[in-house]
């Protein structure tokens, strides 16, 4: 099954947006829980980038952690640096963007991958319930406008951290999607994406998602372009949430297999896979609504609290 | 939504942090002894109020979530808020109103009583329907009444993609625009009769309604498998 949740603050003061997902991430656990994961938005950018890099599970931790980061200070000034659960997030100044830095890092060994990149976003996530995550990392604490979460049933690939959501769309700062559903022309966009030199990391069909909004962006599609797209372009079963610096949205297939219901208030914009999350997390304001199939949606924040760009 | 008056002879049931099991019992109790039943702070879990087999009351103060009131045979339930997946599934008899929206497959399978939706349906709303009615004040979603056998759906908004595909019998009114018509569906006018049913319906339930219907029946080409239409079937299939 698979749980998905986004929030939306429409004020310009940051709001607890870690505490509401992880209220309805535990909400939805029960869909299914082997990996939780959140990526959150903080208000402003921040000065430096974020690198959420994942370290290879055998060998020596520290000295994995030496050798990324010295390959970080290839590519920009590494400011300050903590490694967490299977995770290192390291601090970057000015530098060539995201394929700049996933090339100096990832080569550095099979096993080792940017998870993402961002100077509004912290995108964590570990195998286990959502309770979990919370014991691992401050997620109650964060404030931000904005944040979309996942909390994972695993039918086909494997539990690890890899394979856990949300998955970065690599290569774009700031994007990230979460997915409930079954992709079912997965193997066949990943070989085509694969003879044009993407890697893939998992086996996991969600992580197609993100690639595919990266490749759509490259091309020139704005995020609505490129949801309206997807409606088409992928098969089988999904509703999956993305979420940019400034916006969050969703696209669901034509046959409305997955849930889905958003509730919109004055102050927020709730999305879910059903509704007794919101209400875990929010109370009982706003009217939640169900849309049909082969729809998509993007909200942006407000004019005045959204960063400029950059 | 919260702070919904009881009146006299109401029993309230707080749903809050208690097992669905134990609220449904504490309803079937109450209706048991002839009370009516407010049931507060649902907050949209599932599986509320199923199964009630007699008559009675049930209001929800707020929304509930997948198959409330499925299976029901005779109780009268009303939702302040929305409803999730399988609204009234399987229903026998009775009415469940739903004040705010309804998620996919509202009314699926009910064989008798009549459902109602204030707002929209999302998709395959009355599928399978083998009797009673479906009342949707607002617009339904992709595939509704998806293989019907037998009832009345009526929209007062607009209908979704594939309205009514494949169904065997039973009649769909739509009163706005219908974005395509599934398999083997005909598009009439409703009957004076028929309108004038429909108002009866709609002003029942206080609902807003359109001034003019359309009905669609099944055009019964797929009843039989018939050789010489196998382009009709390849399409239906």
């Amino acid at each position: 099954m698979c749980g998905i949740a986004g929030y939306l603050s429409r004020r310009d003061e940051p709001q607890p947006v870690g505490r509401i997902l992880l209220d309805m991430l535990r909400s939805l656990a029960r869909r299914g829980p082997d990996s939780a994961g959140v990526a959150l938005f903080r208000t402003e950018p921040a000065h430096r980038e974020a690198c959420w890099i994942r370290l290879p599970e055998s060998g020596d931790a520290e000295a994995h952690e030496q050798r990324i980061v010295a390959d970080l200070a290839v590519v920009g000034d590494v400011g300050a640096i903590e490694r967490h659960h299977g995770l290192l997030r390291v601090e970057l100044g000015p530098n060539d963007g995201p394929s700049t830095i996933r090339r100096a890092v990832e080569r550095g060994g099979e096993e080792i991958e940017v998870v993402s990149v961002g100077r509004q976003l912290e995108l964590i996530k570990q195998v286990g319930h959502p309770d979990d995550l919370a014991g691992t990392y401050d997620v109650e604490g964060f404030r931000g406008t904005h944040a979309i979460g996942h909390t994972r049933l695993s039918t086909e690939s494997r539990v690890d951290l890899t394979h856990s959501q949300p998955f970065w769309a690599r290569g774009v700062a700031d994007l990230a999607t979460v997915h409930n559903g079954h992709i079912t022309n997965y193997h066949k966009m990943r070989r085509i994406y694969e003879q044009r030199g993407v890697r893939f990391f998992s086996e996991n069909d969600s992580e197609i998602i993100g690639v595919y909004l990266a490749d759509q962006l490259d091309r020139g599609l704005s995020l609505e372009q490129a949801l309206e797209a997807s409606l088409d372009d992928f098969d089988g079963s999904f509703t999956y949430l993305v979420a940019n610096g400034e916006s969050i949205g969703y696209a669901r297939d034509p046959f409305a297999l997955k849930p889905l219901v958003t509730v919109e208030t004055d102050d927020y914009v709730a999305i879910a896979n059903e509704e007794v999350a919101i209400r875990a997390a929010l109370g009982t304001e706003g009217v939640a609504h169900e849309p049909s199939g082969h729809v998509f949606r993007l909200w942006r924040r407000s004019a005045a609290a959204a960063p400029a760009a950059a | 939504m919260s702070g919904a008056a009881a009146p006299a002879g109401e029993r309230i049931v707080d749903a809050a942090d208690r097992p669905i099991r134990d609220v449904n019992r504490d309803i079937r109790a109450a209706l048991v002894e002839g009370a009516a039943v407010l049931v507060r702070n649902p907050g949209a879990r599932h599986n509320l109020a199923v199964a009630l087999l007699g008559s009675g009351d049930v209001r929800f103060d707020g929304s509930v979530g997948y198959y409330c009131g499925g299976m029901s045979d005779g109780a009268s339930i009303r939702v302040s808020g929305s409803a999730g997946w399988g609204l009234a599934e399987g229903m026998l008899s009775g009415t469940v109103v739903v004040e705010g929206n309804a998620g996919n497959s509202a009314a699926a399978s009910i064989r008798g009583g009549t459902v109602v939706v204030h707002g929209d349906c999302a998709a395959r709303a009355g599928v399978a329907m083998k009797g009673g009615r479906l009342l949707i004040a607002g617009d339904a979603g992709y595939m509704t009444g998806f293989m019907m056998q037998k009832g009345v759906i009526a929209i007062a908004g607009n209908a979704g993609d594939a309205l009514a595909d494949s169904m065997y019998e039973g009649t769909v009114f739509v009163g706005g625009e219908i974005a395509s018509l599934g398999n083997d569906t005909v598009v009439e006018d409703a009957s004076d009769v028929e309108q004038a049913e429909l108002e009866a319906a709609f002003a029942e339930f206080s609902l807003p309604r359109p001034p003019h219907f359309r009905r669609i029946v099944s055009g019964r080409k797929l009843w039989n498998f018939e050789k010489h239409e196998l382009e009709t079937w390849r399409a239906a299939l």
